[in-house]
């Protein structure tokens, strides 16, 4: 029979074992808890990537379509995406623009999101598609740090963009092959299989970004395209920028933007699309639906190899304290000073560069000339800034 | 394949979780707590 001190030392043993338990559940309940906030915000902030951006198309537009209505195949897939048709009373040249192709490059998307928004068209047609990647937008390029998104300020508030990857979602598209031959028997690195700029004329039973690249295609011969511009942003260490790339169907209008650009002090490269080169729009545009074709570039520190840390202000305001010594060093293709190369004024080359394509293709071809009305100014964008230009 | 990929996930955070029960020491439960919220992640389709 227990004694009354074995008993009370039982009743402390307990005691003290239940309050142990009791410690060990609360400390677990208190981790799992956390576990699960932590996933709920990052899962929330993560899946946030995927949300399009608001693209208010201005009292221009005539239709507002898809690229699943020119290729059904995309239709509710990643590859889908918005497509904004400007077509004036009076016959004149059509023309594509594309933005976005290289989600990480944002002068080139937030020209075509400017022009979408602005822009009237008397004679003649433009085809605006924002985002030609769209999946790409869905993502950002692993392990660079980069910004999710970076605000242009407008008169009415804050307007924010998406920037993404240069290449497709891996969740849209996946294994990469570990050597990718494009649609025309070019040898690639097996992650140029996600890259758009790589994929054409694209292939209606291919990967997603080889359907993307068809369904532009498809759109090039529904739209009667006469002249497309993709445009585009390199590294300021990357040889072709500050250029226009042009197909040698193109070789005409190309060379007269060029002077009209240096008439206005914009100094542009000429740069041949090589023969050899194949998959990209400059060439397969050309090629295989035998429009004229031009890509335009401009510099972006954003992306380069040599940029410090990747911030919204990169982004924005485009100094990089690597990129001003490597200029120093002569290593850039690009003038690079402490004021950096901002967005607004790559933004205004591209729109400089898209106003010289215009006239240059009425010159060369008069048939073919077009009449835009309300092309934002390169010159107001410059002093006004880019937000004086979204709705 | 995905019921397969999703039942090895599911798996492994069971046993994380019960390895978050047992431990004692503070700041191993929160190792297991970084690991876990990765699977956290994978299990609610959030890739």
């Amino acid at each position: 029979m227990p004694t009354r001190d074995t008993r009370e030392h039982e009743e402390e043993a307990a005691k003290s074992l239940r309050s142990f338990a009791s410690l060990r559940m609360t400390k677990f309940f208190f981790f799992a808890a956390l576990a699960l906030l932590v996933s709920f915000l990052t899962g929330r902030e993560f899946l946030s990537m995927r949300a399009d951006d608001v693209i208010l198309p201005g009292p221009g537009l005539t239709a507002a379509r898809a690229l699943s209505d020119y290729f059904p195949a995309l239709k509710n897939t990643p590859g889908d995406t918005p497509v904004y048709v400007f077509a004036g009373d009076r016959e004149g040249g059509h023309m594509l623009i594309t933005g976005g192709a290289h989600p990480n490059e944002p002068a080139g998307y937030v020209t075509s999101v400017v022009l979408a928004e602005n822009i009237r068209v008397a004679r003649g047609k433009v085809v605006i598609i924002p985002r030609a990647n769209a999946s790409g937008f869905t993502h950002s390029d692993p392990q660079e740090g980069s910004p999710q998104r970076f605000p242009i300020a407008t008169a009415r508030g804050e307007r924010w963009f998406r920037l993404g990857s240069r290449v497709t979602n891996p969740v849209h598209q996946w294994p990469d092959p570990t050597i990718y031959v494009n649609p025309k028997g070019q040898t690639l690195a097996g992650i140029e299989a996600r890259n758009l700029n790589r994929a054409y004329p694209g292939k209606a039973g291919g990967n997603l970004t080889e359907k993307v690249a068809y369904g532009i295609m498809a759109l090039i011969a529904a739209e009667r395209i006469d002249i497309g511009v993709d445009l585009h942003e390199s590294a300021p260490e990357y040889p072709v920028i500050n250029a226009i790339v042009f197909h040698e169907n193109s070789a005409d209008i190309a060379a007269t933007a060029q002077m009209e650009l240096q008439a206005e002090g914009l100094e542009f490269r000429l740069e041949a699309s090589p023969p050899n080169l194949r998959g990209l729009s400059h060439r397969e545009w050309g090629d295989a639906a035998g429009i004229r074709a031009v890509l335009l570039e401009t510099p972006n520190a954003s992306h380069g190899r040599l940029k410090g840390k990747p911030t919204v202000s990169l982004i924005l305001d485009g100094r990089d304290k690597y990129y001003e010594k490597a200029a120093r060093l002569g290593r850039l293709f690009v003038p690079f000073g402490p004021a950096g190369i901002p967005l607004k004024d790559r933004v205004v080359r591209h729109l400089a560069g898209l106003k010289a394509i215009l006239t240059a293709l009425g010159e060369v071809d008069p048939e073919k000339a077009m009449e835009v009305e309300s092309l934002p100014p390169a010159s107001r964008v410059g002093t006004e800034g880019i937000g004086a230009f979204l709705r | 394949m995905r019921y397969i990929y999703h039942l090895i996930v599911l798996y492994l955070t069971v046993h994380f979780l019960w390895l978050l029960f047992r431990e004692k020491k503070f700041w191993k439960q929160a190792g297991i707590v970084l690991v876990l919220i990765m699977f956290l992640l994978r299990l609610f389709l959030v890739e």
